[in-house]
């Protein structure tokens, strides 16, 4: 079933609208909450939030489509796929886009997921991506968050998850956290440290597995950790797309002054 | 060899491939980055299932080579068809001079970091 939302700029096909109030009300002990992955740096949000559904098991419910995203259809043994898609599993729904986004989409996807958010009553998101890491030492990668409003501060002292405190953001992470501090819905945002050109299945893990934390479900990190050298062969043509697209965003980006630094 | 049991992830690849593996060689193009600094350019290569013994780099002029064999075939499907690489190879151009002699390289968790000091020219001008 095809829903057009006529206004909004962009439709969602999705089986869950049939019925969605259906869905929502059974679930009123457990706040729906929204899970966004897309390319960005290292790949981490695309690796952390696809090892999330194969290992939950989720159902794909939807897809989404926004305006000027070129066709793209991809078909995997005989059925079609789209690039961005929606997976829900209980009370947890996740958006996840193969496809990197310049500015101007990335404007288009966030607006779409707030658009979702609000339909299907979700009462927080979480969004999975990377930050470059200045550390050359052997350490586990650190994982850090920010926040749109306050009320997610909880999230971040319970699961010991370091503020994001100084840096700057583009890109789609910054399109979302632009569209939702305006917004009631809160959105959280995990930022792993990562080679930002490379992809980075090991800052992935740390992520699944803070992501598992707030999420408060098992997720075993096994099948990750013995793939991780296929993985980073396997993708890596998406991570030299990621990064064209993401320089082409950072230069159009006006940049302050360094005094103002 | 990808095995049944192995997991797959449902990503859906560019349809543009920017990187070209070569196919009948059974050679891959690896990841590189080259970033510049104020007195040296740092370039790096993703060199997954790989061994640092089995790691070659040299210099011809300003063209870095690096070679290196994977500890095992990675297999991928293309077109129908499954290719079993065996190597990493490429080559990269540096847009300035260098000073060849001071070149260091570390590889670590399968990535290659060289660090190439430039070549600095000109003369020293005097301040009034």
């Amino acid at each position: 079933m095809k829903i057009n939302i006529e206004n909004l700029g962009f439709s969602f096909n999705c089986e869950l609208c049939k019925n969605y109030h259906l869905k929502i009300a059974k679930q009123d002990t457990q706040e729906n909450t929204l899970l966004v992955g897309f390319p960005s740096n290292g790949l981490v949000g695309t690796f952390s939030v696809s090892y999330l559904i194969h290992h939950l098991k989720m159902k794909q419910v939807g897809e989404i489509e926004i305006p000027d995203l070129p066709s793209t259809l991809f078909v995997e043994g005989g059925e079609i796929l789209v690039p961005i898609r929606v997976y829900n599993k209980n009370n947890i729904f996740v958006i996840i886009s193969d496809v990197p986004f310049n500015q101007y989409l990335a404007e288009n996807f966030a607006v779409a997921v707030h658009k979702f958010c609000k339909k299907f009553a979700i009462k927080k998101i979480v969004i999975v991506s990377g930050m470059e890491t200045a550390s050359k030492e052997k350490k586990p990668p650190k994982i850090y968050g920010l926040v749109t409003h306050s009320i997610l501060e909880n999230i971040l002292y319970e699961n010991q998850i370091p503020k994001f405190l100084d840096g700057s953001i583009f890109g789609t992470d910054a399109a979302i956290i632009s569209v939702f501090r305006k917004t009631k819905i809160p959105a959280l945002v995990l930022y792993a440290e990562c080679h930002p050109f490379f992809p980075d299945p090991e800052a992935s893990t740390v992520a699944i597995i803070t992501l598992a934390k707030i999420l408060d479900v098992n997720v075993d990190t096994s099948d990750i950790q013995n793939k991780m050298d296929k993985l980073r062969i396997q993708h890596r043509n998406l991570m030299e797309e990621t990064i064209r697209t993401l320089q082409q965003q950072q230069e159009k980006q006006a940049r302050a002054p360094q005094i103002y630094r | 060899m990808i095995k049944d049991t192995d997991f797959e992830f449902k990503i859906i690849p560019p349809i543009i491939n920017s990187l070209f593996d070569d196919i009948e060689h059974r050679i891959l193009s690896p990841l590189s980055c080259l970033r510049e600094f104020d007195s040296h350019w740092m370039l790096e290569f993703d060199l997954p299932l790989v061994s640092k013994k089995d790691v070659k780099v040299t210099f011809d002029g300003n063209t870095v080579n690096v070679e290196a064999k994977l500890k095992e075939k990675y297999s991928e499907e293309k077109l129908g068809k499954i290719t079993k690489f065996e190597y990493f190879k490429k080559s990269i151009l540096l847009p300035g001079k260098i000073d060849n002699k001071k070149i260091i390289a570390k590889f670590q968790k399968g990535r290659l970091e060289i660090k190439i000091p430039k070549k600095m020219l000109g003369h020293s001008i005097k301040i009034n």
